[in-house]
């Protein structure tokens, strides 16, 4: 789960074009929208084509975003649930 | 009506305080690259991880025109540009041919439009009036600035932010480059006028005005006139262009005191420059400035800028000391310029 939400981080910064954030900037629970890293709806847009990219993971059901996309843990924990359901 | 404030960024350091006591940038190569300033000075970092170089540079001249006019919110956004976004929408296709039309990021694609600097500089202000932009190949800025102009002479607003924006990418370079529009081998920005070659060298610049209806004490110059033309048959009818342009405005070319033209190094397009300088414009002190910019659909922009500042500062730049000056006292200024020899502009300034 840590080497998940590290490359996260990583991908989150290149995807979003998060300058002069570093990876050990993100919190594994901090929020990514509003407060925290300040996302807004066109971010969420940019994460979904991510988990998409990344981890062929298509999130079908939008009403799921906000609780998928509401911090790190919540997306890495999100993935692996898929990856295991998939396995 | 006035020019009040400019804001350029463009291959040579004009942005900040204008290039007065600069020595021009030497380029070698065919291709020259816009000076960025500092963003953060100009544009929250919370947006600027959105904005493509181009959207930077169009919104940062802007915010400094606007600054140096010190209005925060102008009458009108009026913006030119031929070709728009390159490096979005060049990102935004590539994503489409190598995801398979799928997975496509909304960043670029939002990014891509033309009227996105436009509409950005009014987000950033919170300016909801009138926006528009135009996107007319050689005569984008022309159209734009006629635009601001009719908005002003018709009372529709009292004060315009107007500008035009170009970016070269790596692509677009690669492909004009391919069609034969530069110049080939080592040459320096320079010497381009000593060229006896075909081509000429690449450029892009972002540069705002803000146009106003009222005089102030410290405007740039009057902007007297405009004019376009299309694809004129021959050179008589580029010299009568320029004839009736300078009649319409009650002005003898014996009252202009300083020519800016186009020329670019190009051997084919410069002839026309060569003729008029034997015949309408002849004895008259003639300037060129695309071995500062280079060329592009929206170079006219960096002429007006120049010679709003000749005007101003009553002086001719260090920037292009280098060419033979007689005039001190500069109070009319003719621009002249051709893009590709098919979308001819005339430009008439005024000091104040």
């Amino acid at each position: 789960m840590d080497k998940l939400m590290s490359d996260l981080k990583s991908q989150i910064i290149a995807q979003l074009n998060l300058q002069d954030t570093k990876p050990e900037d993100i919190g594994d629970d901090q929020p990514l929208f509003v407060e925290g890293l300040g996302l807004d709806s066109i971010d969420a847009l940019e994460l979904i084509v991510l988990l998409q990219q990344h981890y062929k993971i298509k999130l079908s059901n939008a009403e799921e975003g906000p609780k998928v996309f509401k911090t790190v843990r919540t997306m890495a924990e999100y993935i692996t649930a898929h990856q295991a359901q998939n396995a | 009506m006035y020019i009040r404030a400019t804001g350029n960024i463009s291959p040579q350091k004009t942005f900040g305080h204008g290039p007065m006591d600069d020595s021009p940038v030497v380029y070698n190569g065919n291709r020259l690259t816009a000076i960025e300033p500092e963003y953060k000075d100009f544009i929250d970092p919370k947006l600027i991880r959105r904005m493509s170089r181009i959207i930077r540079m169009g919104v940062a001249a802007a915010m400094e025109c606007l600054h140096e006019a010190a209005i925060k919110t102008p009458d009108a956004i009026v913006t030119g540009t031929a070709y728009g976004c390159l490096d979005d929408t060049h990102s935004f296709l590539s994503k489409m041919v190598q995801f398979n039309e799928e997975l496509l990021t909304p960043t670029a694609f939002i990014q891509s439009t033309h009227n996105t600097i436009g509409a950005q500089i009014g987000l950033m202000l919170q300016c909801n009036n009138y926006n528009n932009a135009f996107v007319h190949r050689g005569f984008s800025f022309e159209s734009a600035l006629l635009d601001a102009m009719m908005l002003i002479k018709e009372n529709d607003a009292s004060n315009v932010l107007v500008g035009a924006i170009d970016e070269i990418i790596n692509a677009s370079h690669t492909i004009l480059n391919r069609l034969g529009l530069y110049k080939q081998g080592n040459i320096c920005n320079l010497d381009i006028y000593q060229s006896t070659s075909k081509g000429t060298i690449a450029g892009e610049g972002a540069t705002f005005f803000l146009l106003a209806k009222e005089a102030s004490n410290t405007d740039y110059a009057k902007l007297d006139g405009l004019h376009t033309f299309y694809k004129p048959a021959n050179a008589a009818e580029v010299e009568q262009q320029v004839n009736n342009f300078l009649q319409k405005h009650h002005v003898n070319i014996s009252e202009i005191n300083l020519i800016i033209t186009g020329k670019n190094g190009d051997v084919a397009g410069d002839k026309i420059y060569d003729t008029l300088s034997t015949s309408v414009l002849a004895g008259k002190q003639t300037i060129n400035y695309k071995h500062l910019c280079g060329e592009y659909p929206t170079a006219a922009t960096f002429a007006v800028w120049l010679a709003a500042h000749i005007l101003k500062f009553k002086k001719l730049p260090a920037i292009i000391s280098h060419q033979p000056s007689s005039q001190k006292n500069i109070k009319k200024v003719l621009v002249y310029n051709h893009y590709m020899g098919i979308h001819h502009s005339l430009y008439l300034l005024s000091a104040c």
